[in-house]
């Protein structure tokens, strides 16, 4: 997908949430290469040039196997679940990063059982033999190299707010990260930084007084960077900005050295799903040996190993590393999708960040 | 140990310790399963409780408003339980739900009885969960009151635990009751071993030996070896009381029977008158003579009987020399038969054995009175005009043989003499009247060499002579095999 093409789509994306009347952003069809037996319902919150080098390698491995790819953004995801849940959807697989969403979903009793225990991932990774993690995502800290001198590059939160205030007007504006009130991503982020310490509400602070800019989706803020409309994205995923960088974006990608929140971005086949077996084949595949090597190949640069990658400033992360904060597939995330706990996070981040700012990149 | 057909003891105590086992075995079985549900559920529940309390204790009031802020440590510590769902409601006094499961019902809310906790068991959305509910007091809520928190649990983890202790409960279990079976066995075997000391005992023992058991018994045999004991005395008095009333009876018996024979003797020679009836008399006379005989006869062999037939159960074995004894009995047959007036007829006697001596074990008296009765026989019943004692050495056997030119025994009636009281009338019988067998003869010489571990046998020889002999173990053949 060319630059033109996302940058397009994403004005399409903006134009239809302001108009709050989206559903199905956009289906993709994988028509199987060899006789088409079975078509996979796929509905992700996931960009489909991500998953395309994914979908296609599986069916080289399984040539009967056509799928449909319907790309939402996580919260329409969400919502529209809820309502297959209840009922046969015909959904075969649902991909999210959104995995607080998805922990609800399996919470309430939406998905399969698939007996893929026995993965080489970690056990942080999947509940219930239901939901599985198949990514490895740092949240890290975007420069633009053009925008911001060497010395002026932050490596801990802590460095970052002494810089924000060294100089407020340096980069007044010049700021951008998630609106969490629309990105579950950025949602997801700004709990577990909460959670991780106090550091982040000082963060919020400072990013508020430089008047952050804020934006639903990765690629937005990635973009905005890109151009130069933007000098620092915050709490950013990882693999995205490494993808920019890939291809040749000029950004700096710094894995924070204080800690850093992993995301695994999961999958899981509803109940009552059409094709169960062809599902599962999809989920083992993005779970095996072939798939994570494919990913870290193509779309999701980092590995569950936790090594450095090439276009990313930053220590490696290895599952023992004392700074690694994985977002764990578990019952805990239920916490995160409190309600009540959603609507003080969301206050506490409001009035940390003042007054609700309608991004320009948005 | 164990009579034929029946049930072995040591069989029948290792089934009932085994049967007894089993039911044990399976009622701790429930138990342990009951016992390792209960712990798995006492543990989760606490867990749960811990997370009920922590949502309960996250509940604020903000300007008079009712808010909850479930902590992530609540979850945490439900994820503890790691595949479980969690359902959870946080209601507040009027009882709207502030956040949570709107449609955790109301009878799945357990009320604890006070401002603790409480748990339960219930089903939500189909699930059966576990229930544990927490309330606390909010007293500068806009209305003060209760806030309850519902949480339910799915019952994985809890189920997972339970089955891991049971199994391992089980197991353990199980090597207890192979370890008490086996320990079971072994007592059982230890507790009967003196049993088998006895049965050894009394197996190996002389069978003429009646002397009480001397072995060292536990105080629970001893029971049993002193019935033994007891009975074989009682057995060797009764024994000892009976063969003295056989040996009296008969001795007392033999003095008017002797005094009664002479009478008659000297009746019938009185008897001279002619006549058809003194002629009459003088058979009547000849009878009661032939009756009288007979009785004498066998009043004599009852006592030879109970004389030899105590002698072989009591008298122990010593080197006998068949030949001397043959010639012995030949010399008072010879003696006897002179003034006998059961022999009327001229007889050769005549001994064929080896100069050397032929030694065997047994009792000289009981032998003797054995061949005796042998001798008595062949010159009473079968002998014509010889009779010959043959004493033979057969290495490990001895063998004496009274071998007379008469008729002999048929075949067919050979085992029948043997018995007592069973004298062979097919057998040609002389001398005055028709004496019914009745004789004991045989019989006891049957009884000696059968207590000899010998035999008897019959032939007739080649040359048309018939033989009664006895084989017995040689002194030397019974040292070597002792």
């Amino acid at each position: 997908m060319s630059r033109a093409f996302r940058l397009a789509a994403g004005l399409v994306l903006a134009l239809l949430l302001g108009m709050g009347a989206a559903r199905a952003i956009e289906t993709h069809r994988f028509p199987a290469p060899g006789a088409e037996a079975v078509s996979l319902n796929l509905h992700a919150a996931t960009d489909v040039a991500a998953m395309r080098p994914l979908i296609e390698d599986f069916q080289a491995t399984r040539p009967d196997v056509g799928i449909t790819y319907t790309e939402y953004v996580t919260a329409e995801l969400f919502d529209r679940m809820r309502v297959a849940c209840e009922g046969a959807g015909g959904v075969d697989l649902v991909l999210s990063s959104s995995v607080d969403q998805l922990v609800k979903l399996v919470n309430d009793g939406c998905a399969e059982k698939l007996g893929l225990a026995s993965t080489g991932l970690p056990r942080w990774t999947r509940w219930r033999d239901e939901l599985f993690g198949f990514t490895f995502e740092p949240a890290v800290i975007v420069y633009n190299r053009d925008a911001v001198r060497p010395e002026d590059v932050r490596r801990t939160r802590a460095e970052l707010i002494d810089l924000l205030r060294a100089d407020p007007e340096r980069y007044a504006g010049r700021i951008g990260t998630y609106d969490v009130t629309s990105s579950g991503i950025g949602y997801l982020f700004s709990a577990y930084d909460a959670r991780a310490g106090a550091v982040f509400g000082r963060v919020m602070e400072a990013l508020g007084r430089a008047r952050v800019s804020l934006s639903c989706c990765t690629t937005d803020i990635l973009d905005a960077l890109s151009a130069g409309r933007l000098a620092i994205g915050y709490n950013l995923l990882g693999s995205y900005a490494v993808a920019a960088v890939r291809a040749g974006a000029p950004l700096r990608v710094v894995i924070p050295r204080d800690y850093t929140l992993v995301l695994s971005r999961a999958i899981f086949v509803p109940k009552r799903a059409p094709h169960t077996e062809a599902a599962r084949a999809f989920v083992a595949y993005l779970l095996s040996a072939r798939g994570q090597a494919r990913a870290r190949e193509t779309s999701f640069a980092f590995g569950f190993d936790g090594n450095t990658v090439p276009e990313a400033d930053g220590p490696a992360l290895p599952p023992a590393s004392a700074i690694l904060r994985p977002i764990e597939i578990s019952p805990e995330l239920l916490a995160i999708q409190d309600r009540a706990k959603r609507a003080r996070l969301l206050g506490d981040w409001r009035s940390a960040v003042g007054a609700p700012v309608e991004a320009g990149a948005r | 140990m164990s009579a034929p057909g029946g049930l072995s003891l040591y069989r029948r105590v290792t089934g009932l310790v085994a049967a007894v086992m089993a039911v044990t075995g399976i009622g701790l079985g429930v138990v342990a399963a009951s016992y390792a549900r209960g712990a798995a559920d006492d543990a989760y529940d606490r867990l749960m409780v811990a997370a009920a309390l922590q949502i309960a204790e996250s509940v604020y009031t903000q300007d008079g408003r009712l808010l909850a802020d479930p902590p992530f440590s609540a979850f945490e510590t439900l994820a503890l339980a790691p595949d479980d769902r969690v359902f959870y409601a946080v209601a507040g006094p009027d009882g709207a739900v502030l956040t949570g499961y709107d449609d955790l019902p109301p009878a799945v809310r357990v009320d604890p009885p006070g401002a603790g906790s409480a748990v339960g068991d219930g089903t939500f959305r189909g699930v059966p969960v576990r229930v544990a509910a927490a309330r606390r007091y909010i007293p500068d809520a806009a209305t003060p009151g209760w806030v309850r928190v519902a949480l339910a649990q799915t019952n994985e983890a809890r189920g997972a635990l339970a089955r891991d202790l049971t199994v391992k409960a089980l197991a353990l279990l199980a090597v207890m009751m192979l370890l008490g079976f086996l320990a079971a066995l072994a007592a059982v075997r230890l507790a009967l071993a003196p049993l088998a000391r006895v049965e050894r005992t009394m197996c190996e023992r002389d069978p003429k030996d009646l002397a009480p058991l001397a072995i060292e018994t536990p105080r629970e045999i001893g029971a049993l070896v002193g019935a033994i004991n007891g009975f074989t005395t009682r057995l060797s008095r009764h024994q000892a009381v009976l063969q003295r009333f056989v040996a009296e009876a008969s001795h007392q018996i033999r003095t008017p029977l002797a005094a009664l024979s002479s009478q008659v003797e000297m009746l019938a020679w009185s008897e001279t008158g002619t006549g058809p009836e003194a002629e009459e008399r003088r058979a009547r006379l000849t009878r009661i003579r032939a009756r009288t005989r007979e009785l004498a006869r066998l009043t004599n062999q009852l006592l030879d009987h109970a004389m030899v037939s105590h002698r072989i159960e009591s008298v122990p074995f010593a080197p006998v020399d068949l030949a001397e004894l043959g010639r012995q009995v030949l010399r008072d047959a010879a003696s006897s038969a002179v003034g006998s007036l059961s022999a009327p007829f001229e007889l050769d006697l005549a001994f064929e054995g080896p100069e050397t001596p032929v030694l065997v074990l047994g009792d000289a008296i009981s032998l003797r009175e054995a061949l005796g009765n042998l001798v008595g026989n062949a010159i009473k019943h079968g002998a014509r005009a010889r009779l010959e004692i043959a004493v033979r050495d057969l290495g490990r056997l001895g063998e004496i043989a009274v071998i007379d030119d008469g008729p002999g025994i048929p075949p067919e009636d050979r085992e029948r003499v043997t018995r007592p009281f069973e004298g062979g009338p097919g057998r040609g019988e002389r001398g005055e009247g028709a004496q019914k067998g009745a004789g004991l003869g045989l019989s006891i010489a049957s009884d000696v060499v059968a207590a000899h571990g010998g035999r008897l046998a019959f032939a007739t020889l080649a040359d048309g002579r018939f033989s009664v002999s006895l084989t017995i173990p040689a002194a030397v053949a019974t040292a070597r095999a002792a």
